[in-house]
């Protein structure tokens, strides 16, 4: 056995040097996936035509791996000239992948909003937007909060795939460790602890932050 | 290279893809069950135990482990194939999940369905084996779906550990030549065939299940 703690103790503060990418990836993809995943859902009620469409849209963004979609915005955007930050195409990357499992949460979380309100709004002279801004969308928010919690935590687990693309996030400076020191089991040890750790932090501030807005999960 | 080539091309990495989603299902699947059953029986420590290992499982990220387990394990002296330990990190990932699945669905079965199976004269575990567990795993379907088609698109990961699946050919041709539109296209596309169809079931039948429910 060659496994070495106290090195894998001594490195740890350079591995923590990607936790402020890692963190700012979670914030930027979750605000993204949620923005496109409202507008996909939007979309899709919007008129009969575009709605299967739309609806193929969503199913593809979930048919193809994560991975898959940051590697061809990484590639492909660079063909056309447009050349970014690769911690933002990987953002993008990750809110356009999760974009489509929030429009489902979107989805139930409007359909949970009963008829009568719409209809209401309706009666009343309420132009469409108006009925989605003022009726609809304050209502829906507290069905969506609890999966889109749940969500925050898939999307900061997936964070170090942009690894792959050479960002210095967690991973990526676990990576770098590796191949300056030439030993690769103590820093991958160190960043398997290191997510492990947030994401039951992350998980149990969740939890608490329902508890305390008395939101309970829907229980699909 | 035509499109066409390079799709060709692609699919010498569906051995590899294929087995790696099989084998993970092979992981996933009794370690969902048992974990599952064990987490909605057991009491005391047993159940810290569980939960532990379950909760490690899960939460953890899937990228990371396969890392830690690739790099990390051979320090400690044990060494597996790089397609062991992707199938295991994403069969055991996906099983968390699934454990999870099968303890709400436990949860969720009527009292009666044990009663009447205690009543019978049927043993604790003749009720979880017959009566308990089938109505469960029905009940689970839907999300059974769901779950394999995450395990699908997880093998990619495992181009990361070397192994020759769809995503690393794509890399390989990406060497070749500079055809990134292309290439990248054809790798999106392979994955939509192979899963797009499994989406469609999905829905399906958790429309039909929704509907059961209802009735």
């Amino acid at each position: 056995m060659n496994f070495n703690f106290s090195f894998a103790i001594e490195i740890v503060p350079r591995v923590l040097e990607g936790i402020g990418n890692t963190v700012m990836i979670a914030i930027i993809s979750f605000i993204g996936a949620a923005a496109l995943g409202l507008f996909w859902e939007l979309l899709r009620r919007s008129h009969a035509t575009v709605r299967p469409v739309v609806q193929f849209v969503i199913d593809a963004i979930r048919s193809t791996p994560a991975l898959v979609q940051i590697y061809f915005l990484f590639f492909v955007l660079p063909y056309y000239g447009v050349t970014l930050p690769a911690l933002l195409v990987g953002s993008f990357g990750l809110s356009f992948y999760y974009s489509g499992y929030m429009s489902e949460v979107f989805k139930a979380g409007i359909d949970a909003v009963p008829a009568g309100q719409s209809e209401a709004a309706q009666s009343l002279g309420l132009s469409w937007a108006d009925m989605i801004r003022f009726v609809i969308l304050p209502q829906m928010l507290r069905n969506v909060a609890a999966p889109l919690g749940a969500y925050s935590i898939s999307i900061l687990k997936s964070t170090p795939l942009l690894a792959v693309i050479s960002v210095p996030e967690l991973l990526g400076s676990a990576l770098d460790v590796a191949s300056d020191t030439y030993r690769y089991a103590e820093p991958m040890f160190d960043v398997g602890v290191l997510f492990l750790a947030m994401s039951l932090v992350a998980v149990a501030g969740i939890t608490q932050l329902e508890r305390r807005l008395g939101l309970t999960a829907p229980s699909h | 290279m035509s499109f066409f080539a390079i799709l060709r091309s692609i699919y010498e990495g569906f051995g590899i893809t294929a087995a790696v989603a099989t084998l993970g299902l092979l992981f996933a699947i009794p370690f969902a069950v048992i974990a599952g059953v064990l987490q909605h029986f057991a009491t005391g420590p047993l159940r810290w135990i569980v939960t532990a290992v379950i909760e490690f499982w899960r939460s953890s990220s899937v990228i990371v482990l396969l890392y830690a387990f690739y790099y990390t394990l051979p320090a400690f002296g044990i060494f597996l194939s790089g397609i062991t330990v992707g199938a295991m990190v994403l069969g055991f990932n996906i099983g968390g999940y699934g454990s999870q699945s099968v303890r709400a669905a436990l949860q969720s079965l009527n009292k009666g369905q044990r009663e009447a199976g205690l009543a019978l004269g049927l043993s604790r575990f003749d009720v979880l084996r017959l009566i308990e567990l089938p109505q469960a795993i029905t009940a689970m379907f839907p999300t059974f779906i769901n779950q394999a088609i995450q395990l699908i698109k997880g093998t990619t990961l495992v181009s990361l550990i070397a192994l020759t699946d769809m995503t690393f050919r794509a890399k390989q041709i990406s060497e070749l030549g500079y055809n990134p539109v292309g290439i990248y296209s054809a790798l999106a596309l392979s994955y939509l065939i192979l899963c797009y169809p499994v989406t469609i079931f999905g829905r399906h039948v958790e429309r039909r299940f929704a509907t059961r429910k209802a009735r």
